[in-house]
């Protein structure tokens, strides 16, 4: 009797967890926005999503030990994300494109690849953190180190101009109109072989 | 107050056969085996560290130690195996070959503990050291296989039981694993129903048309989609109440055939028209493992008539 306790203790806490963890990524889903939810309801919910958060010791020090615990727990148990997979509306995805500049003055046009389909998810993944991600350092790093490795299979390149832009879905309607996909530049890097910073051109 | 807590325990542990372990057992192990496969020739690529890849592994990994120094990941490994010489690249192929035997112990059933924590153990590695390139199904994998191991393995159709005659320590707690499995899927489809039933696209059926032409999805042609236009809304609304009607509905045994069918044929949906295999494989997996035992007549019967018979 006593071993089904333990587990029953177990088992509350872990889906008070997934529970916590699921209703703050929704409320901060409707605080971001667009939701069918009226305007004078995000308030509130921040406030709300502001006491689930500390109920999961978000705002403890990054190097509390509680913190440091939970955040393991959660990995582990894969219950740290929530599950509003395309929700509330489905995003548009994101373009990467290298411009590679020869020394002969040639230029080619290369887009990141992989060899298999499930590869190609994990690619649209990346490019989604990259037009997501509110940090310009974390988006050039990431477009840097994208940019490297398109130089590792053409080393004969001087330069690499990297267009990050998103690809906006026409709705049902326009798409019968005869529009389709179109591409928005976003940001551009410069890189050369000289390892300089990259030079971000616009966005 | 006494009465409540013997329905809840009574609730939480009721009695049951392994038959749920085998289907979650033999369908992870399919999962990781193709999982495995799916990335073979990618694997270095999207996973190195050293300026080989897409992105480094180093910049994941210290994103994650900012949230936790403790959740596992491929540094520890790579950094083990260098005082013996051995190559970021070489670990990396070892920790592919390793899962892709986890995988196929599953499968067939040998070894079952230590196959369920190695596979968890290096699939949790991955996901969080490609913290940039994973996406959902490394997040359901790690929640089936966290299951798993913690699961009373061996079960009567694996390898183990038969050849080596091994038994659960603990077979009384087949019932409890499987509800929690039932109750996180019930949370899942839950919020992931009330989330798309926030956006106005779920319900115009935009969304769905949206995630079928959006890139990399976009498997099926959009001018052999727009033809059938009309079906958006619909199938918008009907995922949306589908899935936020998920934990009402699965229990009742009226209701459970019709639900489980459908959010099956749902995921089969996803994976055929937006090519998310691996995506619709791990939840059907995870759905006939919870739900689908106990379903037929002639299955009821025999669980209620012997239901020691599997753990004995």
């Amino acid at each position: 009797m006593r071993q089904k306790y333990v587990y029953a203790s177990w088992l509350t806490l872990h889906f008070l967890l997934i529970a916590s963890v699921s209703c703050r990524d929704t409320l901060q889903m409707v605080v971001q926005g667009p939701t069918i939810l009226p305007f004078s309801f995000k308030n509130p919910l921040k406030k709300a999503e502001k006491i689930v958060s500390i109920a999961l010791a978000q705002d403890l020090a990054a190097s509390n030990p509680i913190r440091q615990a939970l955040a393991t727990y959660l990995h582990i148990s894969g219950i740290e994300a929530s599950y509003g997979y395309f929700a509330p509306n489905v995003p548009g995805s994101y373009k990467l494109v290298f411009e590679l500049h020869y020394h002969d003055g040639r230029v080619e046009y290369e887009l990141p690849s992989v060899s298999s389909a499930a590869a190609a998810f994990r690619i649209a993944g990346l490019l989604d953190n990259i037009g997501r991600t509110r940090s310009d350092a974390l988006r050039e790093h990431l477009v840097k180190m994208m940019a490297q490795s398109i130089w590792r299979e053409h080393p004969d390149v001087e330069t690499v101009r990297a267009i990050f832009g998103s690809i906006g879905l026409p709705s049902v309607r326009d798409f019968e109109h005869g529009k389709r996909e179109s591409y928005e530049f976003l940001y551009a890097y410069d890189f050369s072989l000289q390892n300089e910073a990259p030079k971000p051109n616009d966005h | 107050m006494q009465a409540l807590s013997e329905r809840l325990l009574g609730f939480l542990f009721p009695d049951g056969t392994d038959q749920w372990l085998t289907i979650l057992r033999v369908g992870l192990g399919f999962q990781v085996t193709f999982y495995s496969f799916s990335l073979r020739n990618d694997w270095n690529y999207l996973l190195s560290g050293a300026g080989n890849g897409v992105v480094s592994r180093n910049l994941a990994e210290a994103l994650l130690s900012v949230e936790s120094h403790f959740v596992p990941r491929l540094g520890w490994l790579v950094t083990l195996a260098a005082p013996v010489g051995l190559s970021e690249e070489t670990v990396l192929s070892i920790a592919w070959g390793c899962l892709l035997v986890a995988g196929c112990g599953l499968l067939v059933g040998l070894a079952c503990r230590f196959s369920a924590i190695l596979a968890w153990f290096l699939q949790i590695c991955t996901a969080k050291s490609g913290g940039f390139v994973s996406y959902g199904v490394d997040n359901f994998m790690t929640i089936g296989l966290f299951y798993l191991m913690l699961s009373p393995l061996p079960d009567r159709f694996s390898l183990d039981w038969r050849i080596r005659n091994l038994r659960p320590k603990h077979p009384q707690l087949l019932g409890f694993w499987r509800r929690v499995l039932q109750l996180h899927l019930c949370v899942i489809y839950f919020f992931s129903g009330l989330t798309k039933c926030l956006g106005s696209g779920w319900w115009n059926g935009s969304s769905v048309w949206r995630a079928l032409i959006r890139p990399p999805f976009n498997v099926i042609d959009p001018e052999i989609l727009v033809r059938w236009n009309y079906v958006f809304p619909v199938a918008g609304i009907f995922v949306c109440l589908l899935e936020i009607t998920y934990p009402f509905f699965i229990w009742n045994s009226q209701t459970r055939k019709i639900w489980l069918v459908c959010i099956c044929v749902m995921h089969v949906g996803i994976g055929v028209t937006m090519g998310m295999y691996l995506f619709a494989l791990i939840m059907i997996v995870l759905n006939v493992a919870a739900f689908g035992p106990g379903l037929s007549r002639m299955e009821r019967c025999t669980a209620s008539l012997q239901p020691q018979k599997a753990v004995s």
